[in-house]
């Protein structure tokens, strides 16, 4: 039995589910796209560094997919901005750099049209502007 | 230096990045019904990996099963986003076996 392979397959699950969840939630509450990004960022080149200097090929490999992902995450920061200018992610009217984009852009939206269950069918354009 | 963790982090983003395209496919073509399928497939694949000798190989299938994982939980709402019109919509879609049973559950998401 080769437990490395669980290690890795657990410890990429969870990083890609914090990360999906502290992105979206960060984005919506911070005034500044460039602090959750840089934190985001050094925290991710920490986690490598401590990959590299680890001795236990599990422990290196755990450290490893975790670097990765929040490096990832920084990145993420600038797309999920970019969905919230498109209306893909609702916009924060309290956050002020949210309330910005919600009056520069027009398909910014506060509704998060992807709170839904699936219905098989094309919305129309009276479903695809209110929050079921 | 043990570059053995930057690596397999660097595969992780590769192989995430292929899920990508796997979950828009995936959705368009089967629709999110198979989510239980492709989360049995990941399970499979993490299983399988228990019994890889070879570490770098054991990781890889590991990290791919995980990604099979995540990407069932996340096809519920790409069949959302098509229905938006953020993707392109295919009305024929290939039911899964067991569709009724399905229905029944809810589909994970995260």
């Amino acid at each position: 039995m080769n437990l490395i392979g669980v290690v890795a397959a657990v410890v990429t699950f969870l990083s890609v589910w914090f990360g999906h969840v502290a992105v979206r939630k960060i984005e919506f509450i911070s005034p500044t796209i460039w602090i959750p990004v840089t934190a985001f960022f050094s925290f991710g080149l920490v986690v490598e560094f401590l990959s590299l200097s680890a001795i236990n090929r599990s422990l290196s490999t755990a450290l490893g997919i975790f670097g990765i992902t929040l490096l990832f995450d920084a990145f993420e920061f600038v797309r999920q901005e970019k969905r919230v200018k498109k209306g893909h992610a609702p916009a924060n009217p309290n956050n002020p750099r949210h309330a910005e984009i919600l009056a520069t852009y027009s398909s910014a939206t506060t509704l998060d049209l992807l709170k839904r269950d699936p219905t098989g069918l094309r919305m129309s354009a009276k479903e695809t502007s209110t929050n079921l | 230096m043990n570059y053995f963790g930057l690596l397999t982090g660097i595969a992780t983003l590769l192989i995430i990045g292929l899920g990508f395209p796997l979950e828009i496919h995936g959705e368009r073509i089967l629709g999110y019904l198979w989510w239980p399928y492709m989360m049995g497939v990941g399970i499979l694949l993490v299983i399988v990996s228990l019994f890889i000798q070879t570490e770098w190989f054991c990781v890889l299938v590991g990290i791919l099963g995980a990604t099979f994982i995540w990407g069932s939980t996340e096809l519920k709402e790409q069949a959302v986003r098509t229905e938006l019109g953020w993707y392109l919509l295919n009305p024929d879609k290939i039911k899964p076996p067991f569709e009724n049973m399905i229905k029944k559950w809810k589909a994970p998401h995260l």
